[in-house]
């Protein structure tokens, strides 16, 4: 059973255009066992939804009345904080989250609010969640502890120079095309901005091929419209020091399957 | 400072899993393709060499767009003229340089890491990429690696990289670097152009505030130069501490080994100079026996006592040269010298022997 809850808080966006990013509670809250009534403490998500909510503020700040705004709703399938379903409305609002709605439904039918909401992201710390949302098509991403230290200014979104320019074979699986037109839409929202004090940075990080797949993918990224603003090429260089620099919140992978790695 | 790499004889640390997965992935990526592209060494055995993308080629034009236009612009231009190849800047022949040492080097080593790694480090926004992948393919550049930062600071990435070296054209980044122990150099284009070896890396390098530190330097500009004989005399054979280059020296000086174990000393395709103001006589036997003690050999080492450099740099056609001095730099710029400015010691606080004044901050 799925049931739906406005925030009356934050103004609803605009369905038609806005990008409705999924994100569970478990990764926007922590919950302890014995918080009782108090507000629940910020999760692993928390910079992500306040980059998120950063990129929304300096859309509306360069055209009041931009509709292609990231639209966000929590979801919560965990029964333990369903009962505490006032807790976690409550909690949110005490951050002044901007989400706009609350969807709370058992583990067997989160997918049915992804689909009722045309969720076209899904953030979650839970692995078979990731799982069922991706064969449905649903671009999903795992998020853990790294998310955490992430920055809360700006979004940092990544995509791997090593999967973008396979060529086809065969019909595009599902998740594939959502993380095209996915990453095509935040590239229409990066246009709005300059090319340095951009709340949204594209980053583009090659970790096996050389600068002909580095190439390749920044073009190809391109003619869909993602201008990307960073670009590392290691060639088989180490990955680790990289990243903890890099600092992305998440990896589009625009081939395959986020359970990848 | 920029520490010696690990050899690759000795055995390997216990490694992270995924490291190892990436190198094998790269190294599988590069040996099935089809243009036999030598694949890049593994850092943690290779001489990284980081170049800005103002001393690899020539972005004096756009740099001007740049300044004057601001980055909008700039990179508009850039990406108008994305199949405009760049022409060479002033670490292009040092690079070509290094490409040749590494031709020679797989020739008689053929499974060693041990080899200079280049990497493009620039501050430029990925956009502008394209265009510098475009000209690095022109020149058939073996360059694979690269950072392009979007405006945020390369000193980290020089870290994650390993980082021997870094060139570049800003001197506030190379002074950046050199406080976080990363030798450095401003690079600087020579007026005239200078035909270099093609068959020999040639390296020159001045000795106080370079390969040593500053400490004797301090001596001279605070007490004088009779002072100064004095105490090197005194000091001769006390070892200056290192200077911001020694351990580039050294990485060379572990390559050209290479070439000597396989009996090609009188061929080999590295040549490291000293050019130093100091006298054969008097204070020059504290720098030579500080070298040895350190187990260094530099092929030349020329005594100037005083002269000027640039005659002298002319003779010798080095693909850089490191000077902590700009009075030097500039001087070697003018007959032709690529120089490369280290901005370290207490050189930084004069010009031609006058202490620069500080400017008063409001």
């Amino acid at each position: 059973m799925v049931s739906t809850i406005q925030n009356t808080d934050v103004k609803q966006k605009d369905a038609d255009h806005a990008v409705v990013v999924a994100i569970t509670s478990h990764a926007a809250f922590e919950s302890g066992a014995d918080d009782g009534d108090a507000v629940y403490r910020e999760g692993v998500a928390f910079p992500l939804l306040q980059a998120l909510q950063k990129v929304n503020e300096r859309l509306l700040e360069e055209n009041p009345a931009e509709s292609l705004l990231f639209d966000v709703i929590l979801i919560t399938t965990d029964s333990q904080q369903q009962q505490q379903s006032s807790r976690v409305i409550s909690s949110t609002r005490h951050y002044g989250l901007e989400v706009s709605r609350f969807c709370f439904s058992s583990e067997e039918d989160f997918i049915e609010s992804l689909q009722k909401n045309n969720v076209k992201l899904f953030l979650t710390t839970d692995t078979n969640e990731v799982t069922q949302a991706s064969q449905t098509g649903v671009v999903s991403v795992l998020l853990d502890q790294q998310t955490a230290v992430c920055s809360s200014e700006q979004l940092r979104v990544m995509f791997c120079g090593d999967a973008v320019i396979r060529p086809d074979t065969g019909p595009m699986p599902l998740t594939r095309q959502a993380a095209q037109s996915f990453s095509t839409q935040l590239g229409e929202m990066r246009q709005k901005f300059g090319m340095f004090d951009s709340p949204l940075s594209f980053i583009l990080v090659t970790s096996h091929g050389g600068r002909e797949s580095c190439r390749g993918a920044l073009q190809m990224l391109r003619s869909r419209g993602v201008s990307v603003d960073e670009a590392y090429c290691l060639a088989g260089a180490p990955r680790g020091p990289m990243l903890s620099l890099v600092q992305p919140h998440f990896l589009l992978r625009d081939g395959y399957s986020s359970l990848e790695e | 400072m920029s520490e010696i790499k690990p050899n690759e004889s000795a055995p390997a640390p216990a490694e992270d899993n995924g490291e190892e997965k990436d190198w094998a992935a790269a190294k599988a990526f590069f040996d099935n393709l089809k243009t036999h592209k030598p694949r890049p060494p593994k850092p943690r055995y290779a001489v990284t060499i980081a170049v800005s993308s103002r001393t690899l080629f020539n972005m004096v034009a756009e740099r001007k767009i740049y300044e004057e236009e601001g980055v909008e612009k700039y990179v508009a231009y850039q990406l108008e003229n994305e199949n405009e190849p760049l022409k060479p800047g002033a670490a292009f022949p040092f690079v070509k340089a290094l490409m040749n040492v590494n031709s020679r080097l797989r020739k008689l080593y053929p499974d060693s890491e041990e080899l200079f790694d280049i990497v493009l480090m620039t501050n430029n926004h990925a956009q502008v990429g394209v265009r510098l992948i475009n000209s690095i393919n022109h020149y058939d550049l073996t360059i694979e690696r690269f950072c392009m930062t979007g405006g945020q600071s390369p000193i980290g990435y020089l870290k994650a990289y390993m980082t021997n070296l870094y060139l570049s054209k800003d001197s506030e980044k190379v002074g950046e670097a050199i406080e976080e122990g990363i030798a450095a150099a401003t690079m600087f284009m020579p007026k005239t152009e200078m035909e270099l070896s093609d068959t020999q890396l040639r390296v020159a390098f001045d000795g106080d505030a370079v390969l040593f530190s500053d400490e004797s330097e301090i001596i001279v500009k605070k007490h004088g130069l009779d002072t100064f004989f004095q105490h090197e005399k005194e000091f001769e054979n006390k070892p200056l501490a290192q200077g911001p280059l020694k351990c580039f020296l050294e990485a060379l000086g572990k390559l050209q080994r290479k070439f000597y174990a396989k009996d090609e000393r009188l061929n080999c395709p590295i040549r490291t100079f000293l050019v130093t103001a100091r006298s054969a006589a008097s204070s020059g036997a504290r720098v030579l026996k500080t070298l040895r003690s350190w187990g260094l050999e530099i092929d030349e080492a020329l005594f100037l006592a005083g002269a000027p450099k640039g005659p002298l740099l002319q003779k010798i056609k080095p693909h850089i040269y490191f000077d902590d001095q700009m009075f030097h730099i500039e001087g070697a710029k003018e007959l032709g010298t690529i120089s490369a400015h280290v901005p370290y010691g207490i050189g930084q606080k004069y010009n031609r022997g006058k202490l620069i004044e500080p400017e008063k901050k409001e």
